[in-house]
C-alpha cells in the first residue's frame, strides 16, 4: 500500500489532498468489508449491508481496480482471490443488463488486464485468457437472452438463471440499449468469440435507425416495436452512456462509423438543446424545450468532449456545472436553470462522480487550477457532509444536507478513483506512453500498458492495446513481416529496385489487396474535409483560457 | 432500516473561539445586524462550512481581522445552515459573501481576490474613501498616479459642513460598490489655494483628473449632483491608460473582450497593495503615460516628472500643470479641449490610417458675451465627438502626409466650431527613417497655414514631437513619446498581478526556473501570435519602452515566441523520441534519419489509443536510419508551416529530402502494416550508381537486416517458450481433465454397481414380501378354519353343556352312571387350551409382516 515519492509534477497541496482522498477511500471500504461485505453495498446509517443489482459483492469487485490505482497491490491479489471463490452468477436473480454489464463486466475485465501490473500471478495464455476474464465472460454470457428481439435492442432485465422473465416490460432506456460496445467488443477480442460486439453493434445501429428526423433519440424505446414511449432527448439520464460510448467505442476499436453518428448527434444536440452553454431537454421530434434543466448526470459531458478536442466549449459548460456545486455542495439531480434552484424531489445527491470526472479529464488538456479548486470542494463537501462513522452516506437532500442510508458502489468505483486521479498526474493511469510492459503471448509479443486507456461509463480503465494483443495479433503479424522482409531486400537492391520488381512479387502481391481496400474506403470519407477520428489543435487563445477566463468563437 | 435518515450535523464553531472574528455559526442574522450598530466600520464573512473557498478564505479573513480589529468590526455569519436566520432571509449563489458597511452605508460587496493583502486593502478603502489632500505637493502626488483620480473641493470654513460634501463622500463610497478593484481615487481639497492649481474656485466643484486627454469638471448644472451620477460621470470619463486585469475566477469573457480591442502588451509584476511605493510600477506607468501622450504634451511631462520624484521641493511655477499656463498666457482664449481619435481604417487592407486632433474653438464664429466656459467640460468634448463622428467620412479620405485642419459646426450648439487636424499615417512611415525629415517638415508649414486658433501652439499634434523622428537607423532611438497615436499597431497596456496570475505568464512561456516574478508580453489575438520580452533583461522602464517600439515598427525584428515544454526536457531516452519546440530542428532536419513524426495531444483520445502501435513500430525499424518521434502540440509551438490543425498528423520526412515531407494519408486506418507500407513507400529510392559508400551502406543495411531476423528469431523464441508454457497448461489441464473423467468414469460404475445390487435386493425383498404375503394368507385361511373348528367345538361344547346338564339332571337320580361323565368334562377343557395358542400365533405374525414392509421401504429409498 506504499506509493514511491512524488514526482515532479505535484505540489504541496495536490499532494496533501491525494492523501486525504485515499483516507476517504480507506475509510469507507474498510467499513465494507467489515459490516457489509459480502452484500452488493454498504448501508453507512445502520452499519450493514444489503444487495442491491444482484448478489455479488458489487461494491468489492467496482472498487477493485481502484485499490491498483491507488497502489495497493497486497489487497488487490487478496480480492481477486476472494472473488474467483465467492462469486456466483448461477442465481436466480433478477438484475439490469445495464448496470450488470458496466459494473461487473467492466469491473471484472478491467481488474483481469490490470492484473499483471498488480503482481497478480497470471497464466501464459494472458491477457487473451485467466479467471477474471473467464468471469466477465461468463456473466456476460447471461446477458446475451436479454438481446434476443426482434430489433435487437436488448431488454433491460435479465434472470441470471433463467433468461428473460415472461412478461418481462419491452421498455428499455436509451443508454439501456447503447452501453454495451466498450466492454462487450474487449471481451469478443480477448476471448476470440465475436458474439458479443456483435449484439452490441446491433444493438447501436438499431438506436441510430429509430433516431428522429432531426436527428435526435428520446429516453425509453420499446426493444419489440421500436416506438419511443419517453420522447425527451437530452444529454442526461437516460440517455448519456449512449454517446459516451458512441466516442469511446470509436476511439478503442478505431471505429469511423461510431464516431460519425456521435458526431451527427452532436450537431442535432447543439442545434436544439444548446443554450448559453447549458443543454436542455427538448422533444425528440420538435426540438421544443420540454424541461429546461440541468441533471446532475450530464456533467460528464465536457469530459466526453475534451476527449474529442472540443475543449473551449467543455471548459466553458463545465463552468457552469462548477456554479452549481459551488450553491450546493453537491449537484442536484435535477437543477431547474431559470429559477436557478434544485427540483422537487429531485434534491438529491448521491455522491455521483461525473462533474469529478470532467474535471479530470479536462486538467489533462488544460492544467487550469480552477479545476483542481473543485477537486478541493469536493473533498471538502463530501468530507463535511456525507461523512459518518460507517462511511459516506448519499445526501438526500441537497438543500438541507439530511442523509440517505446508502452508499452506491460507484462512489468507491468512481468518485473517490476520478479524485484521485485528478490530484495524482503521475500516477499510471495518465501515461502517455512514455512506459509501457512487453508481454509475450501465445500469439506473439505484444505491448501493453502504453497509456489510452479508455474508462467504461463506471469508471473501469481498458487499456486500448490489449485489443491487438489475441486472435487478430497474428495475422498482422504476417503482413508485418513480410513488409519488413521487403523493408530490408528493397534497400538491398535499390538501384535494381525497379528492375526486379517482379522477384519481390510476393510482397507486393500482399500489398495490392490492401490497397484496393483502403482505396475504397478513401472513396467513402472523401465526404469529410478530415479524418474523423482525430482532434482539432487548440486554438492559440486557449493558451489563456484559464482561471474561468473563455473565449468567444473568433468567427 | 429502509427509511433511515439523518439530518445534516448541527453547526459549529468555524472560527477558532479566539480569533478576533465574531462567528455567529447559527446563522443569527438578526444578531448580526444588532452588532452593527455599535461600530463604524463593519466586514460580514457570509460562509457555508462545507464550501473549500470559504475554509481557504478564513484564514485570510483571520490574518486582516487580526490587523485592523482595532478599527474594524469582524462578524462571520454561517449562511448556510437551515434553521438559521441568514439562510431564510438570504439567497446565495456562490460562498463566502464579503459585505462591507460603513455607518449606515451598504452593503458594499467586496469581489476581489481572496487574498489579505487586497482584502486588507479594500477594508482601508471603505474606512476612508477620501483622501485628504492638504498641500499642493500632496495634490501633485495624487494627481500623478496612474490611476484616475477626482478631487472635491469643499471649504470647511462657513458651515460645520459644506454643502455637497456628503453627497461627494458618499459618492466616494458608492464607486466602491461599482468599481470594486478601487481604481478611482477620490481626494478632497479645503485649502482654495491649492484648489486653484487644478483652476477649482467654487467650493463643491469636483474634478477628474487626466493624463492623456483634458480633466473635466462636474457639470453640476447638467447633471444632478448626487453620489450616483458624480460616481457614474467618473467611471463614464476616467482614462484607463493603463489598466489591471484581475479574473475573478468564475466564468468571464473580460480577457476575451479586452484582448479582442487589438494587440495587448500584458506585464507581469508581483504587487502588494498595502505597499507604500511602487517602485516598478511607477516606471511601468511612466512608460504608459509616454506612450499615451499624443497631446499636451506639457501637461503630461509635468506629472511624469513628479512620477517617482515624489519628494521633489521643486514645486514652482514652471513645473506645475499646463493648464495653468495656458490661461495665464492666453486669458481669452478658451481652454484648449481636445481630443485625439484615431479613425478605423475604413477598408480592411488598408495600408494607412487616420489621426484627429480634435478641439473644441470657441474663438470661431460668433461669440457670445454670456459664453464663459472656465474648464473644458466634457459634455463639451462629448458633444464634438458626436458632431465629429457625423462628419466623420469627410477625413476617412486620404490626406497625403500633411495634416490638414477643418473648422466645423458643432451639432448642437451655433456657436461653437470645432477644428478637426488630422493626418494620414501610412503604415510605412516608420520603416521609413531615412526620409523622415522631408515627409516630416511638410506638415508643419501644413499646419500652420492653417493655424486659425490662437491656441495653436498648444494644440500642435503629438505627431511633430521634436526628437520624434531623427532620422537613425536605431530603432531604440525611436521615441516612445505618443507612439500610440502614431503607429498603427496600437498597443492596449494592462497589468497583472504576478503573485495572483502568475499562471497566464507561465503558458506565455514564462521560465518556470525564475524567483522574480516579472514577465512582459504582447499578446495579438487576431495574428495569434505573441511576443516576450527578453526574460534576460529585466523588467525596467528602458526595456520595456524597447519592446513596446520593437513592436511598433513595420518590420518588427520580434519574433513570435514559441512556448516550449520545459518538463520534457528531463525524460529519459524514449523508445519513440520526445521532440520539443527547441529540440525540432535538430531531431527532424539535423539529424541524418528517416523521421516519423506524430503530432499529439495528451487528452486527444485518437493519439493516446494509438500510443502502442508507434511504441512497436519504433522497436521494429532499425535506430541507426530511422526516428520515430512524436510531439506534444499543446505544449509546444512550432513555426507556422510545421503547424497541423488536426491531431494525430504523422507526418515523414525522408533522409535526404527533408523539405518533402510527406502526411500519412487521414482516411487509411493507422495501424502497424499501413505505416509500414506508407515509409516504405516515401523512403528513398534514388537510383544513384553505388558507390563505395553506397556498398558500405549496404552492409551497414545488411548488418540492420540480420540484427532485425535475429531479434525476430529471439521474439519467436520467447512466443515458442510462451507457447510451450500455454502447451504445458493446456497439457496440465487436459491431464486433470482426463483424470477427472476416469474418476468420474469409476465412480459411475460403483454407482450402478450400487445400483444393481439395490435393485437385486428390491426384487428380493419383493420376493419375499410376496412369499410372506402367501404365508399371512395361508395362515388367515387356517385360522379361519381354527376359528371356524373352535366355534364349532364351542358350540359343541355348548349343546354338551346342556346334553350334561339335562343328563345331569337325569342322573341325579340314578348315581350308578356317574363316572363316564367325568372323562367328558376333562376333554372339553383340552379343547379350550388350543384355540388361545392359535390366536397368540396369529397376533405374532402380524407383527412380522409389518416388518417386512418397513425393510422393504427402507431399501427402496436408498435406491433412490
Amino acid at each position: 500500500a506504499v506509493r514511491g515519492p512524488a514526482g515532479p509534477g505535484l505540489s504541496a497541496a495536490c499532494l496533501c489532498r491525494r492523501e486525504r482522498v485515499r483516507a476517504m477511500f480507506y475509510h469507507a471500504y474498510e467499513h465494507y468489508l467489515e459490516s457489509a461485505f459480502p452484500y452488493d453495498e454498504l448501508r453507512p446509517l445502520t452499519c450493514d449491508g444489503q444487495d442491491t443489482w444482484g448478489s455479488f459483492s458489487l461494491t468489492l469487485i467496482d472498487a477493485l481496480d481502484t485499490l491498483l490505482i491507488l497502489g495497493n497491490v497486497s489487497e488487490f491479489q487478496r480480492v481477486v482471490n476472494v472473488l474467483q471463490e465467492g462469486v456466483d452468477f448461477d442465481i436466480d436473480v433478477n438484475a439490469s443488463v445495464f448496470e450488470t454489464n458496466i459494473r461487473v463486466v467492466g469491473g471484472l475485465l478491467s481488474a483481469h488486464l490490470l492484473s499483471r501490473k498488480a503482481g497478480v500471478q497470471v497464466e501464459a495464455g494472458w491477457p487473451c485468457s485467466g479467471p477474471l476474464l473467464r468471469m466477465a465472460e461468463e456473466a456476460a454470457r447471461k446477458l446475451l437472452p436479454a438481446f434476443q428481439t426482434p430489433t435487437g435492442m436488448p431488454y433491460g432485465t435479465v434472470n441470471l438463471l433463467h433468461g428473460v422473465n415472461p412478461g418481462e416490460t419491452p421498455v428499455t432506456c436509451t443508454a439501456g440499449i447503447g452501453t454495451f460496445i466498450v466492454e462487450f467488443a474487449t471481451l469478443s477480442h480477448l476471448t476470440g468469440d465475436p458474439v458479443f460486439e456483435d449484439v452490441a453493434r446491433k444493438a447501436l445501429k438499431a438506436l441510430w435507425k429509430n433516431r428522429s428526423d432531426i436527428g435526435l433519440v428520446g429516453n425509453h424505446i420499446d426493444v419489440i416495436t421500436a416506438k419511443w414511449v419517453a420522447q425527451d432527448a437530452g444529454i442526461g439520464a437516460g440517455v448519456d452512456s449512449y454517446f459516451e460510448y458512441l466516442v469511446k467505442g470509436a476511439i478503442l476499436l478505431q471505429d469511423k462509423e461510431l464516431m460519425s453518428m456521435f458526431l451527427e448527434y452532436n450537431k442535432a444536440i447543439k442545434n436544439y438543446t444548446k443554450f448559453d452553454d447549458w443543454y436542455l431537454w427538448v422533444q425528440m421530434y420538435k426540438g421544443t424545450v420540454s424541461m429546461p434543466v440541468f441533471q446532475s448526470l450530464e456533467a460528464y459531458w465536457p469530459g466526453l468532449q475534451s476527449l474529442i478536442g472540443d475543449v473551449d466549449n467543455a471548459m466553458r459548460t463545465f463552468l457552469n456545472y462548477y456554479t452549481v456545486w459551488k450553491q450546493f455542495g453537491g449537484l442536484p439531480e435535477f437543477y431547474n436553470i431559470p429559477q436557478g434552484y434544485t427540483v422537487d424531489k429531485r434534491e438529491g445527491y448521491p455522491l455521483r462522480p461525473e462533474l469529478i470526472e470532467s474535471a479530470m479529464y479536462l486538467y489533462r488538456a488544460t492544467r487550469d487550477p480552477t479545476l483542481l479548486e473543485l477537486g478541493r470542494d469536493a473533498v471538502e463537501s463530501i468530507e463535511k457532509i456525507s461523512k459518518v462513522d460507517c462511511g459516506f452516506a448519499t445526501i438526500k437532500d441537497l438543500r438541507d444536507h439530511r442523509l440517505d442510508n446508502r452508499m452506491e458502489s460507484f462512489f468507491l468505483a468512481e468518485t473517490i478513483k476520478y479524485l484521485y486521479l485528478l490530484f495524482d498526474p503521475d500516477n499510471f493511469i495518465h501515461n502517455d506512453g512514455s512506459d509501457f510492459d512487453v508481454v509475450v503471448t501465445p500469439y506473439g509479443e505484444c505491448v501493453l500498458n502504453a497509456g489510452g486507456y479508455i474508462f467504461n461509463t463506471e469508471a473501469h480503465p481498458i487499456d486500448p492495446a490489449a485489443l491487438h494483443c489475441c486472435r487478430k495479433r497474428k495475422e498482422e503479424q504476417w503482413e508485418v513481416e513480410d513488409l519488413m522482409r521487403e523493408f530490408y531486400s528493397r534497400k538491398k537492391t535499390k538501384k535494381f529496385t525497379l528492375k526486379r520488381a517482379p522477384d519481390h512479387g510476393e510482397g507486393e502481391n500482399a500489398k495490392d489487396p490492401e490497397d484496393a481496400s483502403s482505396e475504397k474506403e478513401k472513396r467513402n470519407s472523401k465526404k469529410s474535409s478530415h479524418s474523423l477520428l482525430s482532434c482539432p489543435s487548440q486554438s492559440f487563445n486557449s493558451k489563456l483560457a484559464v482561471l474561468g477566463q473563455v473565449f468567444l468563437d473568433n468567427t | 432500516a429502509k427509511d433511515v435518515t439523518m439530518p445534516a450535523k448541527l453547526p459549529v464553531n468555524f472560527f477558532s473561539t479566539r480569533s478576533p472574528v465574531i462567528d455567529l455559526f447559527r446563522g443569527q442574522l438578526d444578531y448580526a445586524d444588532q452588532l452593527r450598530q455599535d461600530s463604524e466600520i463593519v466586514l460580514y464573512f457570509f460562509y457555508a462550512p462545507w464550501c473549500g473557498q470559504s475554509i481557504a478564505a478564513r484564514e485570510e479573513i483571520e490574518h486582516v481581522a487580526s490587523r485592523l480589529s482595532d478599527q474594524v468590526l469582524f462578524v462571520a455569519v454561517n449562511c448556510w445552515w437551515n434553521q438559521g436566520k441568514c439562510r431564510k432571509q438570504k439567497h446565495f449563489f456562490y460562498f463566502p459573501v464579503i459585505h462591507l458597511y460603513h455607518r449606515s452605508f451598504g452593503p458594499i460587496e467586496y469581489k476581489g481576490p481572496m487574498s489579505a493583502v487586497y482584502i486588507e486593502k479594500f477594508v482601508r478603502r471603505v474606512m476612508t474613501p477620501l483622501l485628504y489632500i492638504s498641500s499642493r505637493s500632496k495634490l501633485l502626488d495624487f494627481l500623478s498616479n496612474y490611476e484616475p483620480g477626482v478631487v472635491g473641493f469643499f471649504e470647511f470654513n462657513a458651515s460645520p459642513q459644506p454643502p455637497g460634501y456628503l453627497t461627494f463622500f458618499t459618492s466616494a463610497l458608492h464607486s466602491l460598490k461599482k468599481d470594486y478593484l478601487g481604481t478611482i481615487r477620490f481626494g478632497v481639497v479645503t485649502d482654495k489655494r491649492v484648489a486653484e492649481e487644478i483652476s477649482l474656485v467654487h467650493s463643491g466643484s469636483v474634478y477628474l483628473h487626466r493624463h492623456a486627454n483634458t480633466s473635466l469638471i462636474y457639470p453640476k448644472d447638467i447633471m444632478n449632483f448626487t453620489a450616483e451620477n458624480i460616481c457614474k460621470w467618473a467611471l463614464e470619463n476616467r482614462e484607463m491608460l493603463i489598466r489591471w486585469l484581475r479574473p475573478h475566477g468564475g466564468k468571464s469573457l473580460l480577457l476575451n473582450n479586452e484582448l479582442k480591442k487589438g494587440p495587448a502588451l500584458l506585464i507581469f509584476i508581483p504587487y502588494n497593495p498595502l505597499a507604500e511605493i511602487h517602485p516598478l510600477l511607477d516606471e511601468i506607468t511612466k512608460v504608459a503615460l509616454e506612450y499615451h501622450k499624443c497631446n499636451k504634451s506639457q501637461a503630461a511631462e509635468a506629472d511624469l516628472q513628479h512620477v517617482g520624484d515624489s519628494d521633489s521641493p521643486a514645486f514652482d511655477s514652471s513645473v506645475t500643470d499646463g493648464h495653468l499656463k495656458f490661461s495665464e498666457t492666453f486669458p481669452i482664449a478658451k481652454y484648449p479641449c481636445c481630443n485625439t481619435v484615431v479613425l478605423p481604417q475604413w477598408h480592411s487592407i488598408s495600408r494607412t490610417h487616420n489621426v484627429c486632433e480634435l478641439c473644441v474653438n470657441q474663438t470661431l464664429g460668433v461669440k457670445p458675451n454670456k459664453v464663459h466656459v472656465p474648464h473644458c467640460n466634457f459634455l463639451e468634448i462629448e458633444a464634438a465627438l458626436d458632431s465629429f463622428y457625423l462628419q466623420e467620412h469627410t477625413f476617412f479620405q486620404v490626406i497625403s502626409n500633411t495634416i490638414e485642419c477643418s473648422n466645423f459646426l458643432s451639432f448642437y450648439s451655433p456657436f461653437s466650431y470645432y477644428t478637426a487636424c488630422c493626418r494620414t499615417v501610412n503604415r510605412h512611415f516608420l520603416s521609413f527613417i531615412s526620409s523622415e525629415k522631408t515627409i516630416f517638415q511638410t506638415p508643419k508649414v501644413a499646419f500652420s497655414s492653417h493655424g486659425k486658433k490662437d491656441n495653436t501652439k498648444f494644440s500642435i499634434p503629438h505627431i511633430e514631437d521634436r526628437n520624434c523622428f531623427i532620422p537613425d537607423l536605431n530603432i531604440s532611438s525611436t521615441n516612445i513619446t505618443g507612439l500610440s497615436c502614431r503607429t498603427n499597431k496600437t498597443l492596449n497596456l494592462y497589468l497583472l498581478d504576478s503573485n495572483l496570475f502568475w499562471i497566464y505568464a507561465e503558458r506565455l512561456g514564462a521560465s518556470r526556473s525564475t524567483h522574480l516574478k516579472e514577465f512582459a508580453a504582447i499578446v495579438d489575438l487576431k495574428e495569434e501570435v505573441h511576443y516576450v520580452l527578453d526574460q534576460n533583461q529585466s523588467l525596467v522602464g528602458p526595456t520595456l519602452e524597447d519592446f513596446i517600439k520593437n513592436f511598433s515598427v513595420l518590420y518588427s525584428p520580434l519574433k513570435r515566441h514559441l512556448v516550449d515544454d520545459p518538463s520534457a526536457h528531463f525524460h529519459e531516452e524514449h523508445v519513440v523520441t520526445e521532440v520539443t519546440t527547441s529540440t525540432f530542428q535538430e531531431t527532424v532536419f539535423l539529424s541524418a534519419k528517416n523521421v516519423l513524426l506524430l503530432y499529439y495531444a495528451q487528452w486527444c483520445g485518437f493519439c493516446a489509443s494509438l500510443n502502442h502501435i508507434f511504441i512497436q513500430l519504433a522497436r521494429l525499424l532499425p535506430s541507426d536510419s530511422f526516428t520515430v518521434a512524436r510531439i506534444d502540440v499543446t505544449r509546444n509551438d512550432l513555426p507556422w508551416e510545421f503547424m497541423t490543425d488536426r491531431l494525430p498528423t504523422i507526418l515523414f520526412f525522408p533522409h535526404q529530402r527533408k523539405e518533402q515531407s510527406v502526411k500519412f494519408p487521414e482516411d487509411f486506418s493507422v495501424n502497424l502494416p499501413n505505416l509500414l507500407k506508407f515509409i516504405l513507400h516515401h523512403s528513398s529510392l534514388s537510383s544513384e550508381p553505388c558507390t563505395k559508400e553506397c556498398l558500405h551502406k549496404e552492409s551497414v543495411l545488411q548488418q540492420g537486416h540480420i540484427s532485425h531476423l535475429e531479434r525476430e528469431i529471439q521474439k519467436l523464441r520467447s512466443e515458442i517458450s510462451a507457447l510451450h508454457q500455454a502447451h504445458d497448461q493446456l497439457e496440465a489441464q487436459l491431464s486433470e481433465a482426463r483424470r477427472e473423467e476416469q474418476r468420474l468414469q469409476q465412480q459411475k460404475h460403483t454407482l450402478e454397481k450400487q445400483h444393481k445390487t439395490l435393485q437385486l435386493h428390491s426384487e428380493q425383498l419383493q420376493a419375499t414380501y410376496d412369499q410372506k404375503n402367501q404365508e399371512l394368507l395361508e395362515m388367515a385361511e387356517k385360522l379361519q378354519e381354527l376359528a371356524d373348528a373352535s366355534e364349532n367345538l364351542l358350540k359343541e361344547n355348548a349343546l354338551l353343556r346342556i346334553l350334561v346338564a339335562s343328563r345331569g339332571g337325569k342322573l341325579q337320580s340314578k348315581d350308578e352312571i356317574k363316572e363316564p361323565l367325568q372323562s367328558e368334562q376333562t376333554l372339553s377343557e383340552d379343547n379350550d387350551m388350543s384355540l388361545s395358542t392359535a390366536t397368540a400365533a396369529l397376533e405374532e405374525k402380524r407383527i412380522d409382516n409389518i416388518d417386512t414392509i418397513e425393510t422393504e421401504r427402507s431399501s427402496g429409498n436408498r435406491t433412490e
